[in-house]
């Protein structure tokens, strides 16, 4: 389904990051990197009175040739992005919604274990799993 | 809290997650503060048999139960009234020694553990080591020297956690003066 998962910090530091076919890893992290740009744009489109009841979702940020990038970002600040390969057309927003609010739920347990100190790069078996179903799911 | 309300055995709510995230962060806190996970073992030990000499004060008066004619009504006294009571779940009994001195509670899933991962440095810690602790103070305070340890845990990747029970002896010294 996707192809390249990311939870980035804050800070605009990468948390989590993990892509399907290995060998293009540089490239996917150049993608999350770029859109973060536009993740930004987004929150300051929407104006200081509509943050407070805005959606997480974030909708596409932007398609590329071979993907599409999506966005979601937690009252927080921690963003998550998802590249998603745009031959997929089959997958429709309320998908893509649901995707990320389950990442979400999944970062929320990682927030709770008292062994992980918030603001470390996430080394989880159960985050690992949940990741590695959404990307299965069609590839 | 509504303790002169009168108490039951029936539970006052609490949020689930403060709960375990303030037993996430003692025990984590004892990680930091002793070397190897033998001490952090020992001290939730220590930590839980003082929460049980305390609390079964607390359990005889709200619960009313007599005293137990053998191991077996303990047992079920504990899976079924104490857990129930103060940790909402009913542990099953199951394993028992044909002596009859020792058994094994099954718990299904443990509320201490919630959203818990054991990091592989801390590979002999017994996160939950405080409620043998616990179960060993408050039989004790009941005449009854108690072995209690953990044989399963979901942590360390097993189906269940199972906390194993062996009856020591009865503590007769203690008895106060007057009683049988």
């Amino acid at each position: 389904m996707a192809v390249c998962i990311a939870v980035i910090a804050k800070e605009n530091y990468p948390l989590y990051i993990r892509s399907v076919p290995t060998e293009n890893e540089l490239k996917f992290h150049y993608t999350v990197h770029t859109s973060l740009d536009v993740v930004d744009e987004k929150i300051s489109a929407m104006g200081k009175a509509m943050v407070d009841q805005r959606e997480l979702y974030l909708g596409l940020l932007y398609p590329t040739e071979d993907y599409k990038v999506y966005g979601y970002v937690t009252n927080s600040k921690v963003k998550f992005v998802m590249v998603v390969d745009s031959s997929n057309t089959a997958l429709r927003d309320n998908e893509i919604r649901s995707m990320f609010r389950k990442l979400h739920n999944s970062y929320t347990d990682i927030m709770c274990n008292p062994f992980y100190n918030p603001g470390d790069r996430i080394h989880s078996r159960a985050f690992d799993n949940m990741v590695n179903s959404m990307m299965m799911q069609v590839c | 809290m509504s303790r002169q309300a009168g108490r039951g055995t029936e539970s006052k709510k609490m949020n689930s997650e403060l709960f375990t995230l303030t037993y996430g962060a003692l025990v984590t806190q004892l990680c930091k503060d002793y070397e190897n996970d033998e001490d952090v073992n020992k001290q939730l030990d220590k930590m839980g048999y003082n929460i049980g000499v305390r609390l079964i004060e607390d359990f005889l008066a709200r619960s009313n139960v007599g005293r137990c004619h053998d191991f077996r009504e303990t047992a079920d006294v504990i899976a079924k009234i104490a857990f129930k009571m103060y940790l909402g779940i009913t542990p099953s009994i199951t394993n028992w020694s044909p002596g009859g001195d020792e058994f094994s509670l099954i718990l299904e899933n443990n509320p201490l553990v919630d959203f818990v991962e054991l990091p592989d440095n801390h590979s002999s810690l017994i996160y939950s080591n405080l409620l043998c602790g616990v179960l060993r103070g408050a039989l004790e305070m009941v005449q009854m020297a108690v072995d209690v340890k953990f044989v399963q845990d979901t942590l360390k990747g097993d189906s269940v956690t199972e906390i194993r029970m062996k009856f020591i002896r009865r503590i007769e010294d203690n008895l106060p003066a007057g009683e049988e």
